[in-house]
C-alpha cells in the first residue's frame, strides 16, 4: 500500500511562481492555494533579492490521519528564489491504532530498530516521509499541527531537507520546520499509550555539481514503549527493569517504599517524557530566518536563572513562573548548533500551552508573518 | 522431645551441605579457564568480568593474560584516565535543579535512580551506535564524527563530548600509542594486528585533520570536531579490546561519571555510589541497553528521552553550577 504524492513548484520570474507538477494518490491529498500574500520588498529581510510570493500547500489525508499500513511519501522541489508554506488544515495528524490481532511477527523484531523502515513485517506501521529540496535563495516554512498518536499506534516519520551546498551568505536556502508530538487524546485519558513513534528530521547539504552530500543536522526522537507481546521472557525483563529501578536497597533502608512505588505505574514512554504532555523541535536555518533565530536565542538566554534568589523581596523568592506570556509551563531550550542552525526543543504540559507559547513567540518577532503572511501561522 | 529432634535435623542438613560443598569444590578444580570473549566476538553475551574471574587455575599462564586484552581493558576503565569526565554531570545537575521545586517531597536518592536509568538509556540510544560503528569501520571515523556532531542537539552536550573526545586523542598520542601501535607487540594473531593497525591509522589521520582545521571554516564545509563516542570505538579497537568490552566500558564509564557527579553534588555518599555501581541491577540495565542497540545503525540512532535534551540544554540557565554539563 504505497501512496506516493509529488509536487514541484517552479518560478522563472520570481514574482509569479507556478506549480509545474502536482500529483497525489489516496489517502494523500495536496491542495495548493493561490498566493494571496505578497511580501513587501521594503519589509522583507532580503529586499535586494525581491522575494517571490509564497505558494501555500495544504497537506491533507482522507480521514485526517493515518491508518496502520498507510505509507505517505511527499516530494517537493523548490526552485531557486521560490517560497513555500506548508500547513495541515485538518488539525493534528491522527495516528490510528494498530489492531492487536495482526501483529504476529512484528514483536519479534521490535527490539532492533535498524529494521524499522521499509520492513515488510511492519506493514501495520503508519509511515510518512517528506523530502524537500530547497534551492538557493528559496525558503520553506513548514509549521504543521502536532501528530497525535492514538493508543497502541505505531508511526515513523522521516523528513529530509536538502539545501544547496554551494550557496553562501544571503544566497543560502532557508527553512523553518516544526515537528511535535503529543501524548494522545487526553479527552480519552490517553497519556503516551502508543507503541512506537519516531520522528527524524535531517538536513543535508548537497553540491549539485559534485554530487557530494553532507549531513548538517539530524534531529531524531524515538518513543518506544519497548514491550514485546509474544515473547514472555523479554516481557519479564522489561518488567524487571521498570519495577526494580536501580535500587540496591531492597530493604528500604534509604529509600522510602512509597517514593519507589510512585514510579511503578508509568510506562516507559511516560517515564521518559515526564512531566510533559507534548514535546517538539523547531529547526531554523538560512537568511530568511536569521532574525527569528537570534530572537529565540535571546529569549532563551534571558530566561530567569534557575535556583536564583530574589534578594530584594523575601516574598517571591523562588518564583521564576509568571513571566508575561506565562512561559513557566513550557520548558524549552534554544541553541545555535552548527552551520548557522538554530534548534529549539520544548516540552509543555499540553498542546494548547505549547501552541500558545510558540505562536506567541513567532508573532512577537514577526519575521514569519512579514515574509510568508499570517496564513503561515495557520496551525499556531 | 522437641529439644532433641531439632539439633538432629540441623545436623543432617549440615552434612548435606558439606557434601554439596565438597562436590562443588571438586567441580571447580576440574573446570578450566573460561575462554576469553575476545576469541569469540560473535558468541552470545558473556560478562567481560568473567574473563578475569576464576583464579583456581593451578599455574599462572602469562600467555592467557596477555592474549586477552585485560591490560588495555583496565587502562580504559580506569577512572584516573585523564579525560576530564569529572567536569560533566550529563544533565544531572540541571535535572536536580529542575526537579527540586516540583517534587520537594521526593527522596533525592530515588530521584537519582530514575535519572541514572534515563541517562543510560539515552547514552545507549544516541551515542552507542557511533561507538559500535567506529569500532566496526574505523575508516569511517570522520563521517561518524560529522554525523554525531549534526545529531547533538545542544551546545552543552557538544562541548562535553568534544572535550572528552579530544582528551582521549591526547591520551592515545601521548601515552598509549607508543605501547599499542608498535608492530607485533602484544598481539600474536596477525589478523588482530592488522585490525588494530587500521584503527591506529584512522586515529592518526583524524588527529592530523583535527590539528590542521580551524573552527567553523565554512558555513557548510565543517571541519572535524573530535566527538567522544566514535573515538572511543576506534581507540578501543586499536588497543585490542573486543566489541563487547568496548561497548560495556563505554556505558559503564558513563554510569561511573554520573555516579561520581552525584557524590559531588551531595546526592549520596561514596559508599552508596559504589553500592549502586556494583549492583546486579546496574549490570543488567547496561547489558539490556547494549543488546538493544547492538544492531542499530548510526543513522537510526536517536534520543529516547526527550526530557533529557531539555535538562542538558537548560544547564546554562542554572544560577550556580559546579559542572560543565
Amino acid at each position: 500500500m504505497l501512496q506516493p504524492g509529488q509536487r514541484r513548484p517552479l518560478s522563472p520570474p520570481p514574482n509569479n511562481p507556478t506549480l509545474t507538477t502536482l500529483t497525489y494518490k489516496y489517502p494523500l491529498k495536496l491542495v495548493p492555494r493561490a498566493p494571496g500574500f505578497v511580501p513587501s520588498p521594503d519589509t522583507s529581510a532580503l529586499s535586494d533579492s525581491c522575494p517571490s510570493r509564497p505558494i501555500h500547500l495544504y497537506l491533507l489525508t482522507y480521514g485526517g490521519g493515518l491508518l496502520p499500513g498507510d505509507h505517505i511519501e511527499v516530494t517537493i522541489k523548490l526552485e531557486p528564489k521560490t517560497r513555500m508554506v506548508v500547513t495541515t488544515p485538518q488539525g493534528s495528524t491522527k495516528i490510528f491504532k494498530t489492531e492487536p490481532g495482526n501483529d504476529n511477527g512484528v514483536s519479534v523484531i521490535k527490539g532492533h530498530r535498524k529494521k524499522m523502515p521499509a520492513n515488510d513485517h511492519l506493514s501495520d506501521m503508519s509511515q510518512q516521509s517528506l523530502d524537500v529540496r530547497i534551492g538557493r535563495e528559496s525558503a520553506l516554512c513548514y509549521l504543521p499541527d502536532p501528530s497525535v498518536p492514538y493508543q497502541n499506534s505505531r508511526y515513523a516519520q522521516i523528513q529530509t531537507f536538502t539545501v544547496d551546498a554551494s550557496a553562501r551568505g544571503d544566497q543560502r536556502s532557508s527553512l523553518c520546520v516544526l515537528d511535535w508530538v503529543t501524548q494522545g487524546r487526553t479527552s480519552r485519558g490517553e497519556n503516551w499509550n502508543f507503541r512506537f513513534w519516531k520522528g527524524r528530521n535531517e538536513v543535508w547539504a548537497t553540491d549539485e555539481k559534485t554530487g557530494k552530500s553532507r549531513l548538517l543536522l539530524r534531529d531524531s526522537v524515538i518513543l518506544d514503549d519497548e514491550t514485546q507481546d509474544d515473547l514472555a521472557s523479554d516481557d519479564d525483563e522489561d518488567n524487571e527493569e521498570t519495577s526494580h529501578e536501580l535500587n540496591p536497597h531492597p530493604d528500604g533502608a534509604d529509600v522510602p517504599p512509597q517514593a519507589q512505588a510512585g514510579l511503578l505505574p508509568l510506562n516507559v514512554i511516560q517515564e521518559r517524557t515526564r512531566p510533559h504532555g507534548v514535546v517538539g523541535t523547531l529547526i531554523l536555518s538560512g537568511p530568511v530566518f536569521d532574525r527569528l533565530g537570534t530572537f529565540l536565542i535571546e529569549q532563551f538566554t534571558s530566561q530567569p536563572r534557575i535556583g536564583s534568589r530574589n534578594w530584594s523581596s523575601s516574598e517571591s523568592s523562588s518564583a521564576p513562573e509568571g513571566t508575561p506570556t506565562s512561559r513557566g509551563d513550557v520548558t524549552w531550550t534554544a541553541a545555535r548548533v552548527r552551520a548557522g542552525f538554530v534548534l529549539v526543543k520544548f516540552g509543555a504540559k499540553d498542546f494548547e500551552t505549547a501552541k500558545h507559547w510558540l505562536g506567541g513567540l513567532l508573532r512577537e518577532e514577526g519575521s514569519i508573518v512579514r515574509e510568508f503572511g499570517e496564513e503561515a501561522l495557520f496551525c499556531m | 522431645m522437641l529439644f532433641e529432634e531439632r539439633p538432629q535435623g540441623v545436623e543432617s542438613e549440615i552434612a548435606q551441605l558439606e557434601a554439596r560443598l565438597h562436590d562443588m569444590r571438586a567441580q571447580l578444580d576440574q573446570s578450566t579457564y573460561p575462554t576469553p570473549p575476545s576469541s569469540h566476538p560473535d558468541k552470545s553475551w558473556t560478562l567481560p568480568s568473567s574473563t578475569i574471574y576464576n583464579n583456581k587455575n593451578p599455574q599462572f599462564n602469562s600467555n592467557t593474560t596477555r592474549s586477552t586484552s585485560l591490560h588495555a581493558l583496565l587502562l580504559l576503565s580506569d577512572s584516573a584516565l585523564p579525560l576530564g569526565s569529572f567536569a560533566f554531570s550529563s544533565g544531572l545537575e540541571s535535572y536536580l535543579a529542575h526537579n527540586k521545586s516540583r517534587r520537594t517531597n521526593a527522596n533525592p536518592v530515588s530521584s537519582f535512580h530514575h535519572f541514572l536509568k534515563l541517562s543510560i538509556a539515552s547514552i545507549a540510544s544516541t551515542s552507542l551506535p557511533y561507538v559500535l560503528a567506529a569500532y566496526r569501520h574505523p575508516q569511517t571515523l570522520d563521517t561518524l564524527d560529522n554525523d554525531l556532531d549534526a545529531s547533538t542537539p545542544c551546545v552543552v552536550a557538544q562541548r562535553a563530548s568534544v572535550a572528552q573526545g579530544r582528551a582521549l586523542i591526547g591520551v592515545w598520542e601521548r601515552a598509549f600509542r607508543a605501547s599499542f601501535a608498535s608492530p607485533g607487540k602484544c598481539m600474536s594473531d596477525n589478523y588482530e594486528d592488522a585490525e588494530a593497525k587500521t584503527a591506529t591509522s584512522a586515529i592518526d589521520e583524524f588527529s592530523d585533520a583535527l590539528k590542521s582545521s580551524f573552527e567553523d571554516v565554512d558555513e557548510y564545509d565543517l571541519g572535524p570536531r573530535g566527538h567522544f563516542a566514535p573515538l572511543w570505538g576506534v581507540v578501543c579497537r586499536a588497543m585490542g579490546l573486543d566489541l563487547q568490552q568496548t561497548a560495556y566500558t563505554f556505558v559503564l564509564n558513563h554510569a561511573k561519571a554520573v555516579l561520581s557527579a552525584a557524590v559531588r553534588a551531595s546526592v549520596m555518599g561514596p559508599y552508596q555510589a559504589q553500592n549502586i555501581l556494583a549492583s546486579q541491577s546496574l549490570q543488567d540495565t547496561i547489558m539490556a541497553r547494549i543488546e538493544r542497540e547492538w544492531n542499530t545503525e548510526p543513522e537510526e540512532a536517536g534520543q529516547v528521552v526527550p526530557a533529557l535534551d531539555l535538562w542538558i540544554g537548560r544547564h546554562e540557565l542554572l544560577y550556580s553550577r559546579i559542572f560543565n554539563s
